[in-house]
């Protein structure tokens, strides 16, 4: 287990600002139906910065998410990642950008249940066509460094909810994502969990140099981002 | 908790029906499905029950119903009985009607290829001036044949219109036909028969008249003058029953007691001839089909149980859909037992819906599965006119019961799985998968059954009044391996995600395949289970015909040693009595360019209360030319010697094994010249009829039955002899023969053979269908239920097409291993199939025979196209929108 250390450190300044710009996010606007979900949402988010999606319930944040993971499409503006136009691409070309470009967190873990923890993180790689030696020496390595090499062997089942979400950590981290999307990551966890999940994905991104968009309701949550995007009723009012 | 009948009918008008309404086309999948199993069943049985009824017992139509008739147990009585009787019948008010019966077929059309399957007629002699005479009494009117004259219908008919009766009467043969036949016909007024060697052009006089209280004529009867029957006959002084009619009046049940008694002792008991009535006839025919109705039910009812795996599969996956909307509803305080009764009472409307449907198409389906029912019977049993079937309130309820049955009984494990949904405040979406039926993870369960099945094939057949037999344990074994065995093979599984290890590093895909697999849900062992059923018992059959053919093959390799075989061009059925005269089979025997020729002469012969027949040929012959396959070879060679075998008799297999006789048993063969005590010398394969046969000394048989028609010849030629020559020359000189070449009639035989299984090779291709369809229904379910996974998936940045390929092969995988388990079944069926089913239902001996292209190729194709739907599904599954809580 890792050692608790509170999540609200203060943050050192945003590292690269503004040059590398990982992902802009342009006038998108979404319907379901005759409803707005988005509207004409727009910002920017740079490599190795953290941003936190907050607003209330129904305000769009997991609609914003999907589209900006590619699993869902916006009906005006542009999605931007790291020079690819994400709501232009085809079906197979968003796969292979969420493959290679990004990570996700989710609330509920959902780790594939009938893996074992390493081959949960391992997945990825193997989707890439790395070696096999290579994804076994990043794959102890992350594991490690997550704390939890000694479960590698375990199936998700046998993992308490903290380790679950530490393990998705890890394979949202595995093949070095230019972005990470999380959703709720902390939203299934009890506190002391939920902050060293939260203190993990900030050593991490940190590390890594890797962006973060990170949907939540929890100001702990929100206070290890750099940056705060408050929606309501699907536009930005921050 | 009790569930209020409230709820339970608030959750079907709110939630079912309007599931039913918004999926239309899903609610008239189901019902069809359950329809289409309701409708097989309904028709066989209508078909079946149209086919005994129709039993017709043709003079019936003439007479109302006979009180009594008598026969004699083989061949035919001298006409000199019918003094006797009328002497001893003397101040008996009885009406004495001598019947001669025989069979006619038209003459093939020019062109029409198939030797067998023309039309049978039944040719009715019986004194006209009697039946008239009855007709009065019975009407109280007049003569029905005046009253034919004056009609418009036999006006146009007829050599002479304008003459009358017994003009027409005394001008020789002619023919009174049936009213649907003489509608079928028009106009014409002559009709071209076969009987036995020759062809007939006969005058058509009149339609037979309908009677009060008799039956329908049908159409394939034909009426005529007894003396002019018994000479195109060939029966000159001989007549095949005497029917009595008591007349009616005070105490006429007492006098036909008293009749009958009289008629049994002047018929010494059987040994002269047999006393019998038409009632018992029907009922005589009814035993002899109801191995045969048995089996045809059995059939039926696996297409009912395909369709309610069918329904299974779908209410399952309807479950996994509703899921979340019975998590509500349990939220919103609904208990688990108005969950679960909600849900069997919505597969209880489907099943009296489909069962509805089933029962109207069962019956369309009667029209046509009636006319092969009835051509079956006619070629197998005895002479059948069916044509129509009409269901009655009973087969209505059996029709609405069988629906709401198999509804209930697919739907019951999908009401349990929906009334143990958590409610939604447990259920989060990655909930893991429904475990599946629990009944399908115990291995031991699996063994038991198996074994009990080994029990159960060692048990006899069930046995009925009249010789003929039923395989009910041999069924039940094979249904205990099909469910023991699909319990099994849900354990290859594991062993084969198992092998694939090798892969699991290299392809994601592989990995994620078979990590599924090695952990296989209750749906995966289902979908096996229903994959090996589908399986075994297509190849199980598949095994029985290919050792059926190979048999049949070497049997007729081995039996057919001539060059020509020769019978009547009117022989068309099983029940044809069609012969060839005397004078023509010698002609042919002499003809310069035969070597030998061997006689064969054959009856139906009621022994001990069944029906079998006698035959009679030339044994030595048979021993020198032919090859016959013993089951149990004579001891020495008396039986083929004329001068020491007449108290010997040779027994066809099926004989042996209805009548539960052994070579060296005593057997009392009744004949017209008293009755034969026999020992049985030797038992012989035959697949010619599961009613058996007993074959002995044809000069022995010609003196006890005073008959030396044949049945048809076998001519062997000299060497040098062209076969096709002298066939064409022999048909030329007597065009009512039907002449076959060796080879001709061996391609025949097979024809026939294939024709008769033609239809187990639809059932293959749709237990197959049905099977892929099933893993298909199986799949949806799975993916619906693994649907978070699939969300994660496609976050990794797996493609669609990598989702389908993960379907795929986890598809494929499961049709491995119900292919692996069902060809073993199969294995295991064929055997059951052959050596206790077929033995037990027929009494022939097939050897085993494995057609190994044919397996393969089916095998191939089930996994190939468990591959491909599976691919289908998978990406249907990828393409499943993304959840729009926000």
């Amino acid at each position: 287990m890792l050692p608790s250390v509170p999540a609200n450190l203060p943050l050192p300044p945003h590292p690269v600002a503004p040059a590398a710009v990982v992902l802009e996010v342009s006038g998108v606007t979404k319907h379901y139906g005759a409803r707005r979900v988005l509207d004409a949402v727009s910002f920017r988010v740079y490599a190795g910065q953290r941003v936190a999606l907050t607003g209330p319930s129904g305000s769009g944040k997991t609609t914003l998410l999907n589209c900006l993971g590619g699993i869902d499409r916006p009906d005006e503006g542009s999605l931007n990642l790291n020079g690819l136009r994400i709501d232009q691409l085809d079906s197979n070309a968003l796969a292979r950008l969420r493959r290679e470009q990004v990570g996700t967190v989710f609330q509920f873990f959902h780790l594939l249940p009938t893996l074992t923890a390493a081959e949960n993180v391992d997945l990825p790689l193997q989707l890439l066509g790395v070696s096999p030696d290579e994804r076994h020496a990043r794959v102890t390595t992350l594991l490690k460094r997550v704390g939890l090499e000694a479960r590698a062997g375990a199936l998700p089942s046998q993992l308490s909810g903290g380790e679950q979400q530490r393990i998705a950590i890890a394979r949202a981290l595995i093949h070095r994502p230019a972005l990470i999307l999380a959703d709720e990551p902390t939203g299934n966890l009890d506190s002391a969990s939920g902050e060293n999940i939260l203190r993990l994905l900030r050593e991490l991104t940190d590390e890594t140099h890797t962006a973060l968009v990170l949907v939540t309701h929890s100001e702990e949550a929100a206070a290890i981002c750099h940056e705060r995007v408050h929606l309501r009723d699907g536009r930005i009012v921050t | 908790m009790k569930a209020a009948p409230r709820v339970v009918s608030l959750l079907l008008r709110r939630f079912a029906l309007r599931h039913a309404r918004l999926e239309p086309k899903r609610t008239a999948l189901l019902c069809g499905i359950l329809a289409l199993g309701v409708a097989v069943f309904i028709s066989v049985r209508l078909a079946n029950r149209a086919a005994v009824a129709s039993f017709t017992h043709f003079t019936d139509t003439l007479t109302g119903q006979s009180d009594w008739i008598i026969q004699p147990a083989a061949g035919t009585l001298p006409e000199t009985v019918l003094p006797e009787l009328r002497a001893a019948l003397i101040g008996n008010p009885v009406v004495i009607i001598p019947v001669v019966e025989t069979t006619a077929s038209r003459p093939p059309r020019a062109g029409e290829t198939a030797a067998f399957g023309r039309t049978t007629f039944t040719l009715l002699g019986v004194d006209l001036i009697s039946m008239a005479n009855l007709a009065r009494q019975q009407t109280g009117g007049k003569s029905f044949f005046a009253e034919q004259t004056s009609t418009s219908t036999s006006t146009a008919r007829g050599p002479d219109p304008s003459a009358s009766f017994w003009t027409n009467f005394r001008a020789g043969p002619q023919l009174w036909i049936s009213a649907a036949f003489a509608a079928e016909l028009g106009n014409a007024r002559t009709l071209t028969l076969v009987v036995n060697d020759m062809t007939h052009v006969l005058p058509i006089v009149g339609t037979i008249p309908a009677l009060p209280d008799a039956p329908q004529a049908p159409a394939s009867l034909i009426l005529l003058d007894l003396p002019h029957l018994q000479q195109l006959a060939g029966k000159v002084g001989r007549i095949d029953r005497v029917e009595f009619v008591v007349e009616s009046g005070p105490r006429a049940d007492e006098r036909r007691e008293v009749l009958r008694g009289l008629l049994a002792t002047l018929g010494r008991d059987g040994e002269r001839w047999l006393v019998t009535s038409s009632g018992a006839k029907r009922e005589s025919a009814e035993t002899m089909t109801r191995a045969f109705r048995l089996n045809l039910t059995v059939l039926s009812l696996i297409a009912l149980l395909v369709g309610l795996y069918l329904i299974f599969q779908a209410l399952d996956g309807a479950v996994v859909r509703r899921r979340g909307e019975i998590a509500i509803l349990r939220s919103l305080g609904v208990e688990e037992t108005s969950i679960r009764r909600a849900w069997l009472a919505e597969a209880a409307l489907l099943g009296l819906v489909g069962g509805a449907c089933g029962i109207l198409l069962g019956w369309g389906g009667a029209q046509f599965s009636v006319r092969a029912v009835g051509q079956t019977v006619n070629a197998l049993y005895y002479a059948t006119t069916v044509a129509t079937a009409a269901p009655g309130s009973v087969d209505v309820g059996i029709g609405l019961a069988l629906g709401l049955f198999a509804s209930l009984v697919a739907g019951w494990w999908p009401a349990r799985e929906a009334a143990r949904t958590p409610p939604a405040q447990v259920l989060v979406r990655h909930a893991s998968a429904a475990p599946g039926p629990a009944v399908l993870r115990h291995a031991w369960l699996g063994l038991g059954l198996v074994g009990l099945g080994i029990v159960a094939a060692q048990l006899p057949p069930l046995r009925f009044e009249g010789g003929s037999r039923f395989p009910l344990a041999g069924y039940g074994a094979a249904f205990l391996w099909i469910f023991g065995g699909g319990i099994l093979a849900g354990f290859l599984l594991p062993r084969l995600a198992w092998l694939g290890r090798r892969w699991r590093n290299r392809f994601a895909t592989v990995r994620i395949a078979l990590s599924h697999v090695a952990a296989p849900s209750g749906r995966h062992r289902l979908a096996v289970a229903a994959l090996l059923c589908a399986i075994g018992m297509t190849a199980g059959m598949a095994i029985l015909v290919a050792s059926f053919e190979g048999t049949v093959q070497g049997w007729v390799r081995r039996s057919l040693q001539a060059d020509l075989y020769v019978s009547s061009n009117g022989a068309q059925s099983a029940s044809s009595q069609n012969r060839i005269a005397p004078a023509t089979w010698r002609a042919l025997a002499a003809h310069p360019a035969v070597e030998a020729a061997s006689v064969l002469s054959a009856y139906p012969l009621m022994l001990d209360g069944a029906s079998t027949t006698l035959t009679g040929t030339g044994l030595a012959l048979v021993r020198d030319r032919e090859d016959l396959p013993w089951v149990q070879p004579p001891v020495d060679d008396t039986i083929f010697d004329p001068a020491r075998n007449a108290g010997l008799v040779l027994a066809s297999e099926s004989f042996s094994e209805r009548f539960r006789k052994n070579r060296g048993d005593t057997i009392q063969v009744p004949t017209p010249s008293g009755t034969q005590r026999m020992t049985l010398a030797g038992i012989y394969a035959d697949y010619g009829n599961e009613r058996g046969s007993l074959l002995v000394e044809r000069e022995h048989l010609v003196k006890w039955v005073a008959d030396d028609q044949a049945a048809s010849i076998s001519l062997y030629l000299k060497p040098g002899a062209d076969a096709d020559a002298l066939r064409a020359e022999l048909l030329a000189r007597h065009p009512g023969l039907a002449i076959y070449t060796n080879a001709a009639l061996r391609s025949e035989i097979l024809r026939i053979f294939r024709q008769t299984f033609s239809i187990t090779y639809a059932l293959e291709v749709i237990g197959v269908i049905v099977a892929v369809i099933g893993l298909a229904l199986t799949q949806i379910s799975v993916l619906l239920d693994r649907r978070d996974e699939l969300t994660t998936l496609r976050a990794l940045g797996f493609t669609r097409t990598e989702i389908a390929r993960v379907a795929a092969i986890e598809g494929s995988i499961v049709a491995t291993c119900g292919v692996m388990g069902g060809l073993v079944v199969s294995l295991a069926l064929g055997w059951l199939l052959i050596h206790v089913i077929n033995k037990q239902s027929f009494g022939w001996t097939l050897g085993f025979s494995l057609p190994w292209a044919q397996l393969a190729a089916l095998g191939v194709t089930v996994i190939a196209t468990g591959a491909v739907v599976s691919y289908v599904v998978g990406r249907w599954g990828a393409n499943l929108p993304a959840d729009h809580e926000e």
